[in-house]
């Protein structure tokens, strides 16, 4: 009898603490969060941030995965509109295409946010990027320097691996780091596309490319992933960590490994949890459609711009380089180190 | 009128038709392709053909014997991603070791083997036992068992394979890598299966007319069987191999590998009425297409034009198969 009594006690004084707790407190309405795949570690990562940073200003997540594909995004957009959401976190499969499908969402009165990938043919109500024609900046920037430390100047071969030719985010890094080594003719860029972003053609072309331009100096990847497969075809043709260098961008944890090991010299950061977080700084501000004002804001330690643009409130996070020298600090998403202070919202 | 010599060259030339247009092609290419005339690009040729090739085994052994399996490409992405899992030190990767080393090679690969197999038990299973469409259970096997590589490894992915497992990616004999042989090595295994066994020559009868096949005492249900369960192990095998290449696995490691191997399978001369087809020539469709893809990276061109001329390769063969019949019936 008294096992029982004390078993009923310590089950009323579980639930009395459970529901004391911010798990049980008034959920200020549910966030979809539309993910275009799970099939590589920045955005699976940028599942657990987004729904970690939003339950911590109060709203539940929901989220969808398009697994790379634009119809079945409009589908989930068309589907999560009729269900009346607090707002809609968007990172879109196609930038594009999903034009309509925001159109649609704001006529119902849902505000939109976009993640990551910056949509400019249609307002939204907050952006949050750090720009991927800028990582490609970042990345010209690295590149010109490590060939200027190499060869002198800044000149010699470079291999460009691009992710799957169809998908408008490596385009988009394409142009920004050819827009930025344009000013120097002494480099040569080879550019090739590795299929649906799959990590053994990247070790094709870079094996391939390897033999037939044995003088290549430089090899820049789109994704972190690709560079395991690359540094695989490398090692597989007899070269060591530093015979060629190596950069590539997301700042995924397989980049960051390889740059401990000596493979890869640069990679070009994309700030996710700062990216994440915003997202739930600004949640209120959207949520309840009021201003949002331009301006500096700090996002998790890094000094954001918000500017009002004509398709809305756009906050760019400056995205980093990691080389051999920064690669452990915890802010670097690859270390898999989610901050643990909880967001404030921004007033 | 054509005389026995006459019909009997072009006989042969129409059997081993992939390997003269492969011929061609490595010509031309050596001729107008800036540097792909030396061993390293050969070599390479060969080494890319190791994972659609292992694969392409497995799925013409199914296509000859009457059905289909679309499931091979999620398959060797599970045996990869499993394989990544227990054997990378990074990423997801648990590490695990063994004392001695070595014996991480064979460990791992009978896992792969096993894990290949069990999904071809499943397909196997349903198509035979329960009489269900192939197509269809493969087509739900292709779509589940990718979902489960997304599952186990929550997306992430696992690098840093053991080293005893990475030396047959690294080292290399008479300039090709000890990978590409284990491929080779396949083709002349299965290729002597299914043209000099019982088994092989059965597999063969039961696809060109199973009723016949049963009427003449081949147990054609354990044959179709066993054809599921081979290609499966045999796509664990891909898997293994496409992790020892890219020292790990991620979630999309071997997407649109399937397409490859179907038109491997076909250029090489497989029917996918069943009943018709030989392994070297599908070797031999493997090795044109990875040609091909190399001969496009190395002139730089858009990869789309790979797809395009892929596409266009399956139309010429499937065409020249047509008109091979035809030919066939002149000479008659």
């Amino acid at each position: 009898m008294n096992r029982l009594r004390r078993l009923l006690t310590m089950t009323l004084a579980a639930a009395a603490i459970g529901l004391g707790s911010p798990a049980f407190a008034e959920s200020k309405g549910t966030i979809y969060y539309m993910v275009p795949t799970l099939l590589d570690e920045f955005q699976t990562e940028s599942v657990s941030a987004i729904e970690k940073f939003l339950k911590g200003v109060g709203y539940d997540v929901v989220t969808l995965n398009a697994d790379n594909k634009t119809d079945l995004q409009q589908s989930q957009m068309n589907d999560t509109i009729l269900l009346k959401p607090a707002a809609i976190v968007l990172a879109a499969v196609d930038f594009n295409a999903l034009q309509p499908s925001i159109e649609k969402a704001r006529a119902a009165g849902i505000p939109v946010m976009q993640f990551d990938r910056q949509i400019k043919a249609t307002p939204s109500d907050f952006t949050s990027v750090a720009g991927t024609v800028e990582i490609g900046y970042v990345a010209a920037g690295e590149i010109q320097r490590l060939l200027k430390e190499k060869n002198g100047e800044v000149k010699g071969k470079v291999l460009q691996v691009l992710g799957d030719p169809a998908d408008p985010y490596t385009l988009d890094i394409q142009a920004g780091f050819e827009e930025k080594m344009k000013e120097f003719p002494g480099v040569q860029i080879i550019s090739l596309p590795a299929m649906q972003w799959e990590a053994s053609n990247a070790g094709t072309i870079v094996s391939d490319q390897i033999v037939a331009n044995p003088d290549i100096d430089l090899i820049f990847l789109h994704a972190a992933h690709l560079s395991v497969a690359a540094v695989a075809a490398l090692e597989a043709k007899g070269k060591k960590p530093g015979d060629v260098m190596m950069i590539s961008s997301n700042g995924a944890p397989v980049g960051l490994d390889l740059i401990r090991k000596g493979w890869l010299n640069v990679e070009v950061e994309q700030p996710l949890y700062a990216q994440a977080a915003a997202i739930a700084m600004f949640a209120d501000k959207v949520v309840n459609k009021q201003e949002i004002k331009p301006g500096t804001y700090n996002v998790l330690g890094l000094d954001s711009t918000l500017t009002i643009e004509p398709w809305g409130p756009n906050l760019k996070i400056p995205g980093a380089a990691i080389t051999k020298e920064n690669v452990d600090e915890p802010r670097f998403w690859g270390n898999l180190k989610a901050p643990t202070d909880p967001v404030t919202p921004v007033q | 009128m054509t005389s026995p010599r006459q019909r009997a060259t072009a006989e042969f030339v129409l059997d081993h038709l992939v390997w003269f247009m492969l011929a061609a092609v490595l010509i031309v290419f050596s001729l107008f392709v800036p540097n792909f005339f030396q061993i390293g690009i050969f070599a390479n040729i060969i080494e890319q053909s190791t994972f659609v090739g292992v694969m392409a085994i497995g799925l013409a052994i199914v296509i000859i014997a009457g059905h289909m399996d679309l499931s091979v490409e999620s398959t060797a992405a599970l045996a990869a991603m499993l394989t990544g899992i227990l054997f990378c030190a990074r990423g997801i990767g648990l590490g695990i070791t063994f004392t001695p080393e070595w014996l991480v090679l064979p460990i791992s690969l009978l896992l792969a083997l096993a894990v290949g197999g069990l999904i071809g038990l499943i397909n196997g299973f349903f198509t035979i036992k329960l009489k269900m469409n192939a197509f269809i259970v493969t087509l739900a096997s292709y779509i589940w068992v990718r979902g489960l590589v997304v599952a186990i490894s929550g997306g992430r992915s696992a690098q840093d394979l053991a080293p005893s497992i990475r030396v047959i990616g690294i080292q290399t004999f008479l300039h090709v890598p000890l990978i590409a042989w284990i491929a080779i090595a396949c083709f002349a295994i299965f290729s002597f299966i299914m043209s000099r066994t019982p088994f092989g020559r059965h597999i063969t009868l039961v696809g060109g007319n199973p009723v016949a096949a049963f009427r003449a005492g081949i147990k054609v249900d354990r044959l179709m069987f066993i054809s599921f369960i081979l290609a499966g192990a045999i796509a664990g095998l891909a898997g293994w191999l496409l992790a020892i290449r890219t020292s790990g696995a991620t979630a999309n490691l071997g997407t649109g590998m399937l397409f490859n191997a179907f038109a491997a399978v076909v250029i090489g001369g497989v029917s996918l009425k069943g009943g018709v087809g030989r392994l070297p020539g599908v070797y031999a469709g493997v090795l044109l297409l990875s040609s091909i893809h190399t001969a496009i990276n190395l002139m730089g061109l858009p990869a789309h034009y790979t797809q395009v001329i892929l596409g266009l390769l399956v139309l010429a063969a499937v065409l020249l198969d047509t008109l091979k019949l035809q030919i066939r019936q002149r000479f008659a």
